[in-house]
C-alpha cells in the first residue's frame, strides 16, 4: 500500500486544474541502533552542552546565531525568522515541461505518488498527455513552509512528483579538477566491447539487501552468546597504467 | 576546491581495479545557525549523554547497541559489523552494467562522485569514456558506514557519478490509489497537448532559485546592522586532553557515528 496522504494540492498551467494528494512512494527498512555506554549499557542520549563550561544546556537557554568567522555570530530571533518562510498555497505550478531522460539523476531527491483527489477531473487526461508526449513538467510549489522544485512525471496509470534539488545545491565537476588523460583508441574500443559484453537488462527486483539478513545473524548470534569471527579483508591490487590495455584484454577474453 | 573523501578504496570491473575515492556531489543550500549559549554566546556541541549518571561520555566509552527488549541491547563492535561484507566495504565490484534509460527514476536514492586516487587516473579516464560512448552504467553493492548499497556508476560530464539506488522491496504499491477507469475526453486532451506543447523548453535548473534563502541572507544583514555581532568565548584546549591531533581524531569519529545514527534515524 502507498503511504498515507502527506499534502494536498493542484497542479496547474494555462487551464487545467487537477487536484491531488502526495503519498509516500519510498520506505526504507533498516535496523537501528542506539548508542549505549560500554561499561553499564545504558542507553545515551543526546544532548547540547557549552562548549565553553561544559555543561548541558537547555533549550529556554539556547539562542541561534549565524557564524560569520570562528566565534562571531548574528543573533537571530526565531519568530523573526519564520516570518521569511513562505507563503502558504495548494498550487503545484508547473512552468514549463521538458523531454523525459533531460534531467541528470544527480538533481533528483524524494519522489511522492499523486492520487487523484475526489474531484480530479483531467488526471487521466494529463497521464496520458505526458505519456504520448514523452515529456515531464518542471514545477515549484510550498509545502509545509518550504519552497519545493520538482519534475511531474508519468508512470502506468498514475503521476508522481520527484523533487529535484535546487542548481546551487549540486556541486560541479569543474570543481572536481580531473586530469584529462589520453587513451589509445585500441584501449577505448576493448574497454566498450568488454561492457557491452557485461551488459543485462535492469532488473532491481533480483538485488536484495542481503546485509540486513547478515545483520540480523549477526545479532542473532550474539543473542546466543557465540563468538564472531573477524576475518581480515585482503586489499585488492590496482592495476598498473602500463598494464590497463592487458587487464583489458584479459578481461574480454574471460567474458567472450 | 580541496574534496573531503567520504571514503577510500577501489572499483573494479573484470580484472581492472582503479583506487578511487567517494567525494559528495550535493549539499543542502539551506542557510545554517548555530545553537549558543544565550548566557555566554558559545557555541552548543552535541554530546552523548549519559541520564542515569549524568556525565558526558566520550567515544572511546560508546559502543553500538540492538534492542531486543525494553531497556536491553545486544552491543555490537564497530570491527563485527565491517565483518559482514569485509570486501564490499573496500570495493565497488561492478558486477554488470545496464542501460541507464532502463532505471525507473523512483530508484534513485543519493548521489556521489568518484574521484581517483594516486595511480588510479588512466584507467578511471577510461572507465568514464567507455560508459559515455556506451551509455552504460554499472551496477554493485556497496557498503558504507555499515549500510549495503545497490549503486549505480555512470559517467556525467567527464567524472564518474555513483548514485545509491533503493532496493525494490522499498517502493511502495500504489494500486490501492490508482484513479477509476476515466473515459478521456477527446477536445480536452487536444487542448491539453496544445498547452504542453506551448509550454516545451530545456531543462535549465538554474532559473529557478530557493527564494527563502536570500530573504535568510537579507534579515541577516539588516540584523548586523540593528545589533551587531556577538563572540563566543574562547575555549581552552589544553586540559590534558591529548595532542590536539588526537582530540580532531576523537571528534571525527564521534561526528561518524553521529551521521550514522542521523541517517538510521531519518530512515524510520
Amino acid at each position: 500500500m502507498a503511504g498515507g496522504t502527506i499534502w494536498k494540492g493542484y497542479i496547474h498551467f494555462a487551464d487545467t486544474d487537477v487536484p491531488v494528494k502526495l503519498h509516500t512512494a519510498v520506505k526504507e527498512d533498516r535496523m537501528q541502533f542506539h548508542l549505549l555506554h560500554q561499561r553499564d549499557r545504558v542507553k545515551l542520549h543526546q544532548q547540547m552542552i557549552c562548549a565553553y563550561e561544559k555543561v548541558p544546556v537547555s533549550p529556554a537557554e539556547q539562542a541561534k546565531g549565524f557564524e560569520l568567522e570562528d566565534g562571531k555570530y548574528i543573533l537571530i530571533d526565531p519568530l523573526e525568522l519564520e516570518q521569511t518562510e513562505p507563503e502558504s498555497s495548494r498550487m503545484i505550478e508547473v512552468h514549463g515541461f521538458v523531454k523525459t531522460g533531460q534531467i541528470d539523476p544527480i538533481f533528483l531527491e524524494r519522489v511522492y505518488y499523486l492520487e487523484p483527489d475526489t474531484l480530479s477531473k483531467g488526471y487521466s487526461a494529463l497521464v496520458e498527455a505526458l505519456k504520448e508526449m514523452k515529456v515531464e513538467g518542471i514545477c515549484t510549489w510550498t509545502m509545509r513552509k518550504r519552497s519545493y522544485l520538482g519534475a511531474l512525471q508519468a508512470s502506468g496509470k498514475l503521476l508522481r512528483l520527484h523533487i529535484l534539488r535546487y542548481a546551487d545545491e549540486v556541486i560541479s565537476v569543474k570543481s572536481l579538477d580531473l586530469q584529462k588523460f589520453p587513451l589509445s583508441e585500441k584501449e577505448l574500443q576493448i574497454g566498450s566491447d568488454l561492457i557491452n559484453q557485461l551488459t543485462v537488462p535492469f532488473e532491481p527486483q533480483k538485488f536484495e539487501n542481503e546485509h540486513q539478513k547478515k545483520l540480523q545473524n549477526l545479532i542473532d548470534k550474539k543473542a546466543r552468546g557465540e563468538k564472531i569471527d573477524i576475518p581480515r579483508p585482503r586489499p585488492m591490487k590496482r592495476t598498473a597504467p602500463n598494464k590497463l590495455l592487458q587487464a583489458l584484454e584479459a578481461s574480454l577474453h574471460k567474458v567472450a | 576546491m580541496a574534496v573531503h573523501a567520504i571514503w577510500s578504496g577501489t572499483i573494479s570491473f573484470s580484472l581492472v581495479a582503479i583506487p578511487v575515492q567517494l567525494v559528495k556531489a550535493v549539499e543542502p543550500g539551506r542557510v545554517s545557525f548555530h545553537l549558543l549559549h544565550s548566557k555566554d554566546y558559545s557555541p552548543l556541541v552535541r554530546k552523548m549523554f549519559c541520564p542515569e549518571e549524568e556525565v558526558i561520555i566520550p567515544p572511546e566509552e560508546i559502543i553500538r547497541g540492538y534492542e531486543i527488549g525494553p531497556g536491553e541491547y545486544i552491543p555490537i563492535k564497530d570491527e563485527e559489523l565491517e565483518s559482514l561484507s569485509p570486501e564490499r566495504s573496500r570495493t565497488i565490484e561492478i558486477v554488470e552494467f545496464i542501460d541507464m534509460q532502463e532505471v525507473d527514476p523512483i530508484y534513485y536514492d543519493h548521489p556521489y562522485y568518484l574521484v581517483p586516487a594516486k595511480g588510479g587516473e588512466k584507467a578511471y579516464r577510461l572507465l568514464v569514456e567507455v560508459m559515455r560512448r556506451t551509455n552504460k552504467a554499472g551496477l554493485a553493492k556497496f557498503v558504507l558506514h555499515e549500510r549495503e548499497y545497490l549503486v549505480a556508476v555512470k559517467s556525467t560530464e567527464g567524472a564518474l557519478a555513483l548514485i545509491t539506488l533503493h532496493y525494490h522491496d522499498e517502493i511502495l504499491p500504489y494500486e490501492d490509489i490508482e484513479p477509476a477507469e476515466e473515459k478521456i475526453d477527446a477536445e480536452v486532451q487536444s487542448r491539453l497537448k496544445q498547452s504542453i506543447k506551448e509550454m516545451m523548453g530545456d531543462f535549465n535548473p538554474g532559473k529557478y532559485a530557493d527564494d527563502r534563502r536570500k530573504k535568510v541572507m537579507d534579515l541577516l544583514k539588516q540584523k548586523e546592522k540593528e545589533q551587531g555581532q556577538v563572540e563566543a568565548p574562547v575555549v581552552e584546549e589544553a586540559e590534558g586532553a591529548g595532542p590536539p591531533d588526537l582530540i580532531a581524531a576523537l571528534e571525527e569519529s564521534m561526528r561518524k557515528m553521529k551521521k550514522g545514527m542521523r541517517r538510521v534515524k531519518q530512515h524510520r
